[in-house]
């Protein structure tokens, strides 16, 4: 929700608002460029925020060229608050179990983008006031969205209706056009960094060219399918053979679920140490892994069309079912970082078309 | 340390006996934790074992006045192969109990078919003592086991029990005889074909291995049970017991949450289908 309506000011503007978050004592976290890959990472100074570079993201492809506009890369903010792995408890040889103890910094996230956004509301339906880990970390967030001018080829946040203009939930959305920025808070904090900054109420001729880069932005990312009754027709067709065609390129190496910002699952692994003491440890867990479904006296999803569709299903039907959201929003991560370039948005349509070569 | 609904620290709990059943299950009474709910019939518990990993554990008898609540396991993974080390008095940790149990409720005056296949008559267990303890409220109640050979068979030592409870009948059958073995040989499954009761008077309870399950439970169809009367307690890889490791979900259902014990009706879209 606005709570302001659009403002516009300059573009300098990121640097004023990124020097009031550390002023306020934030750890503010953006895009970074480490490796040839943007990377969400502490931000020492303004100038590790990327800026000049842009992510080309293809199926299976992901390359920095310059530009002007850079996306996302690998990490979403579901790493800062259901880390890759993390300790529950550490216990004793007299059975005295402690749980670390994590600190809930205060976290500023700049510049995240809004399918980012939503993905953490998803999870937060998951778990926040569910999981005692996630909640803790999950305080004290600042969200300030970057909207979407220029969305990548695996991007289809539109058709997912969670972008590229952020609705709610945020501190503060900015958008860039050319030098203007066009502002509007969603909070008390928002409304405290947009008074920092010489804005003027939005007039006429930028809400056009505002309106037009949404709009262009919102046409370009499109699944080529539409949700109106997508959850019900995947499960009809939940026997069907593009399933296992599709999967026939898939290796099981869970990349996708690693990339996801909703995926959820988890593992844990026992770490006994030689002094006795033993740490009970959360790890992420993908459905695509050969042991996802494995118990000591069989496998329930042995073949890996089957732990395919589990993931397709999960996202588009059964998560609806489970949390009254999809579990999808169209971020194009798995898209971009499968290893053999397989593209969800084609593997549904193919589900839905029902064309499979026999 | 704060316990939150869905919290995965076990709470330290003391095991007060160890029964040995076969040759590779035993049953272990844990004392419940202070401040724990008394499991009812078909639910399950997280048990831990120091620095080895958590296995969840259907509650296969509950003493109410001692608060001790038995689980019967049978040592086939990492987890439950340290299992047969322990011994009355040992630490194990403990959280629970999980998930939903069988509708007792449901079945009164009306007739109960229990089918149960390997170690799938523990979860059972408890079902067969309520309807022992108010036995008037109940129709007939008919057990179908099969186990793998007679010396698979668990708690053989209380059949005369059963079978002493009034309008009870107990049925075994093992799927390799020994040659002392007079009884009925062959698949559970072959036992549902003989029994002889009204399907629309009559609930049904199964559990056992999946393939088991899918045959009972179609052969039940095929007997004219409606798809309300059927239970089935599902089995799934758990690690949390909470609805948040994902790894136990069938189609939309989270089985430790959701279930295990679901109505037929409630999954059939999923129940049928390959590697759901």
């Amino acid at each position: 929700m606005s709570v302001s309506g659009l403002y516009v000011g300059h573009t300098k503007g990121i640097e004023m608002i990124f020097n009031e978050l550390k002023r306020l004592d934030y750890v503010v976290v953006g895009y970074k460029v480490e490796e040839d890959v943007l990377k969400l990472r502490e931000l020492n100074s303004f100038e590790e925020l990327a800026s000049g570079v842009e992510d080309v993201q293809n199926p299976g492809r992901y390359y920095l060229v310059r530009g002007k506009f850079s996306r996302h890369g690998p990490d979403s903010l579901k790493r800062f608050f259901y880390p890759p792995t993390l300790t529950l408890f550490s216990i004793s040889p007299k059975w005295d179990m402690s749980m670390p103890d994590y600190v809930n910094r205060k976290i500023a996230f700049l510049g995240i983008k809004p399918c980012d956004l939503v993905a953490l509301k998803v999870l937060d339906r998951v778990l926040l006031n569910v999981d005692e880990y996630y909640t803790r970390l999950r305080r004290n967030t600042a969200l300030i969205i970057e909207n979407c001018t220029a969305p990548g080829n695996t991007c289809f946040c539109a058709t997912m209706s969670t972008g590229p203009r952020a609705r709610d939930s945020f501190d503060l959305a900015y958008t860039r056009l050319d030098s203007r920025l066009v502002l509007e808070a969603g909070s008390d904090l928002g409304l405290r960094l947009l008074s920092l900054l010489e804005v003027e109420p939005i007039d006429d001729s930028t809400y056009r060219d505002f309106e037009t880069v949404m709009r262009k932005a919102s046409e370009k990312a499109r699944a080529g399918f539409e949700l109106s009754e997508l959850p019900e027709l995947l499960e009809l067709n939940i026997g069907s053979k593009a399933f296992k065609e599709v999967a026939g390129k898939c290796l099981g190496c869970a990349n996708c679920n690693m990339v996801c910002p909703t995926c959820f699952c988890f593992d844990v692994l026992d770490v006994p140490k030689i002094d006795g003491f033993a740490d009970r440890v959360r790890v992420w867990d993908g459905c695509l892994n050969f042991t996802y479904a494995q118990v000591a006296g069989g496998h329930f999803r042995s073949d890996l069309w089957a732990r395919y569709r589990h993931f397709v299903l999960h996202k588009f039907t059964y998560w609806i079912k489970q949390f009254g959201t999809y579990g999808c929003v169209g971020c194009g991560r798995c898209i971009t970082w499968c290893p053999t370039g397989i593209d969800l948005r084609e593997s549904v349509k193919k589900v839905l078309r029902g064309d499979v070569d026999e | 340390m704060s316990r939150a609904s869905a919290s995965l620290i076990p709470m330290k709990t003391v095991i007060t006996r160890v029964r040995v059943e076969t040759e590779n299950v035993k049953t272990y009474y844990v004392r419940l934790p202070e401040g724990v709910e008394l499991p009812k019939p078909g639910q399950f518990n997280m048990l831990y074992v120091h620095g080895v990993g958590e296995v969840p554990i259907s509650v296969s008898d509950v003493d109410a006045d001692s608060r001790a609540v038995a689980h019967t396991t049978r040592f086939a993974g990492s987890v439950t192969r340290t299992f047969a080390l322990l011994k009355e008095g040992d630490i194990v940790g403990f959280r629970g109990p999980y998930g939903v149990g069988w509708p007792i409720e449901l079945v009164t005056n009306k007739n109960l078919v229990l089918i149960a296949g390997g170690i799938g008559l523990p979860p059972l267990r408890p079902v067969i003592r309520e309807i022992a303890r108010n036995r008037s409220a109940y129709g007939k109640l008919i057990i179908l086991y099969g186990a793998r050979t007679p010396k698979d068979l668990i708690f053989s030592y209380e059949y005369r029990e059963y079978e002493s409870i009034p309008d009870t009948e107990l049925l075994l059958t093992v799927d390799v005889p020994s040659e002392e073995w007079k009884g009925n040989s062959g698949v559970v499954t072959n036992l549902v074909k003989v029994v002889n009761v009204n399907p629309d008077e009559t609930y049904a309870f199964v559990c056992g291995p999946e393939v088991m399950m899918r045959q009972a439970t179609q052969e039940l169809l095929r007997k004219g049970f409606k798809t309300n009367r059927i239970y089935l307690s599902l089995e799934r890889r758990m690690k949390c017991g909470v609805g948040l490791c994902g790894h136990c979900q069938m189609g939309p259902y989270f089985v430790c949450k959701h279930g295990p014990v679901f109505p037929l009706w409630f999954i059939s879209k999923y129940f049928w289908v390959d590697q759901i």
